[in-house]
């Protein structure tokens, strides 16, 4: 197990470097100089040489690469051209909103999504069950996150007048509470905080959980069509057991195992998923951080940013390849 | 057995028995109804598409002063409204087609040329072609789709060629591993050997015996692709780097559409719809496909 662990580790060492080295060739290539991005078209051709120097752009590529990595192995992204301060402190801040909503939404995904598809593959061709089920999947399949998402808004936002049209509210407040403790003697303040943050999540999170629903439900429905046809569930109808012991107790909990994997594709597309709910939700976080760094040709901040984008999906495929690996003790290590 | 998540190799079940069981008439149309609406859907969007000067009621790009920001039906010659510019919104989807179905099939061409070749040189060569191949795709693969081809459309500057280039290399990765997964069943088949014996080469075996016998499973992803790739442009231009406006594509008009999303929800409503019914059909009909084509399915 050790030994294995060990290797899966070092296969995602080069795999994150060659990741990072894509991001930083690519980021160098763009058009567009960050520094008449910062200062104008009407800066002066020495002030424009003056924070070329500043920003270390004038060094050789290599030198400027190998420091690159160098430091963001130290999580150590540079400063922010346009802010100006720490890109890890930028990302540090921005990671709880993506985190609270990648979350939110895996669990609306969840919810909806898994038992669609369970009752969807329980009743296998039924025209009244199964056919419209699968159909709403392939919809919520083919419905850009972005499109429902303006839909949402347009209802429940202008229309309606029941949620917030942007913003994320008060996150950094409801962690502050938190870790110093003001949460545990003022619960008050601290609820209406969390509230005012769940009320600014409830549409971007059913938005990419609806998406992403469309997703588990179908895998949840193949999984299950797999594991209802094996022999120990034919064993435990043999034995008598009530269909519905048969499905939670032998069918469900195997079921579950083929889903753990997918997990780590999950996390990708739910990643996927911020950049474009963000950006329609006007709601802080890395994706739309990555967006406007790019617009700002930011190099440093959408550097950093992509960078933890991909160590995030690294890292949890990393975690579900072991996982997967204790779950399932039929699976073994080599 | 090492554990691996992605790679796991297809049951082609070569030896079928190819004879069908008889099916009752439900079960043809349960087969073929599917099919058939995706088909529809697609040729009338690829129709669309190859039409556009012919079928959309007025230019794209043409701006009509005495009608901004109209709803659909508000004037008589905009069916479905107008958009800020006083351009018809109608016929901005219809051209706006053109450049999602472009680049859909371009870059799921240009993806399955680049990752084909490759996945089944590494399947069937093995060893550190393979290891090499292999770790070049895990790499590629860290990326999400939107997020690779975000990365070089925003190297590159977004144009209808580059973006073709990118969402191309975004799947580029996915055809590799499909095409590996395959060769790696095929290679041990007897035919294979068959050939071996014969005296042809490794090229040829890879082209002639392990290619077209992968084809078919190809085909059925690659449609599927599609889908992925037209949803993939759509949010590129949604984020504002995909082709630049006055060209219209389902995405841009949608982005442009945001900023009045309070006063006139139709110009992002329809263009989504757009958005929808397109990736619906390649979905569907790649569906279909894969039901049709998968033999584990068969007969069920």
């Amino acid at each position: 197990m050790v030994k294995y662990v060990v290797r899966r580790l070092l296969v995602a060492v080069p795999m994150l470097l060659g990741a990072m080295s894509i991001v930083f060739f690519a980021m160098r290539i763009l058009p567009g100089d960050p520094c008449v991005a910062m200062m104008g078209d009407q800066a002066s051709t020495e002030a424009l040489a003056d924070c070329t120097r500043n920003l270390g752009l004038n060094r050789p590529l290599a030198a400027q690469y190998l420091d690159y990595l160098w430091r963001s192995v130290q999580l150590d992204f540079g400063n922010s051209l346009r802010q100006g301060y720490p890109v890890s402190e930028y990302i540090a801040r921005m990671f709880p909103h993506t985190l609270v909503l990648v979350v939110s939404s895996a669990v609306v995904a969840a919810l909806i999504g898994i038992p669609i598809g369970i009752v969807s593959a329980l009743k296998r061709r039924s025209p009244l069950i199964d056919y419209p089920l699968r159909i709403l999947a392939l919809l919520g399949l083919s419905m850009p996150v972005f499109w429902l998402g303006i839909l949402l808004l347009i209802v429940f936002s202008l229309r309606l007048d029941i949620f917030p049209l942007i913003g994320g509210g008060d996150l950094d407040g409801v962690i502050h509470m938190l870790a110093s403790g003001e949460a545990f003697t003022s619960p008050r303040d601290f609820l209406a905080a969390v509230g005012d943050v769940l009320h600014h999540l409830a549409l971007p999170a059913l938005a990419l959980g609806l998406t992403l629903a469309a997703t588990v439900s179908r895998l949840s429905r193949s999984a299950m069509l797999e594991v209802i046809s094996q022999d120990y569930i034919r064993t435990a109808r043999a034995k008598g057991q009530g269909e519905r012991a048969v499905i939670y107790k032998h069918a469900f909990r195997n079921m579950m195992l083929p889903l753990l994997t997918i997990i780590g594709l999950f996390v990708a597309i739910a990643l996927t998923g911020t950049v474009l709910t963000e950006t329609v939700f006007t709601r802080p976080g890395l994706g739309k951080m990555l967006v406007d760094a790019i617009g700002a040709r930011d190099y440093p901040l959408a550097q950093g940013a992509i960078t933890v984008f991909t160590m995030i999906i690294i890292v949890v495929n990393l975690v579900v390849d072991m996982l997967y690996a204790v779950v399932d003790p039929r699976v073994t290590y080599r | 057995m090492a554990i691996s998540r992605r790679a796991e190799s297809f049951d082609l079940g070569i030896p079928v028995d190819r004879r069908e069981p008889r099916r009752s008439l439900g079960g043809q149309l349960r087969r073929w109804v599917p099919i058939g609406i995706g088909i529809v859907m697609a040729v009338c969007m690829v129709v669309l598409a190859a039409a556009a000067p012919l079928i959309a009621p007025l230019s794209p790009s043409a701006q009509y002063s005495d009608a901004v920001l109209k709803g659909p039906g508000a004037v008589d010659r905009h069916w479905l409204g107008t958009d800020e510019f006083g351009r018809d919104i109608l016929s901005r989807i219809i051209w706006g087609a053109r450049v999602s179905l472009q680049v859909g099939l371009a870059s799921v061409a240009w993806g399955f040329l680049l990752g084909v070749p490759l996945g089944i040189l590494a399947g069937t060569l093995g060893g550190p072609v393979e290891t090499v191949i292999m770790r070049g795709t895990d790499m590629l693969m860290a990326f999400p789709t939107l997020l690779l081809a975000l990365i070089i459309v925003t190297a590159l500057g977004g144009t209808l060629l580059n973006e073709i280039l990118a969402i191309g290399v975004a799947l580029t990765p996915n055809f590799a591993r499909l095409a590996r997964s395959l060769a790696l069943t095929i290679r041990e088949q007897d035919y294979i050997m068959a050939a071996r014996a014969l005296g042809n080469g490794q090229v040829r075996v890879m082209a002639r015996h392990v290619f077209p016998n992968a084809l078919h499973a190809l085909v059925v992803v690659a449609t599927l692709y599609i889908a992925t790739a037209i949803r993939t442009e759509a949010g590129l231009s949604f984020l504002g780097l995909g082709i630049p406006p006055p060209t219209p594509s389902w995405g841009n008009i949608l982005s442009e559409g945001r900023q009045y999303i309070k006063c006139c929800p139709w110009i992002t409503t329809f263009s989504g719809l757009a958005i929808m019914l397109a990736v619906l059909a390649f979905n569907i009909v790649g569906d279909a496909l894969r039901d049709l084509l998968d033999p584990r399915l068969r007969g069920e």
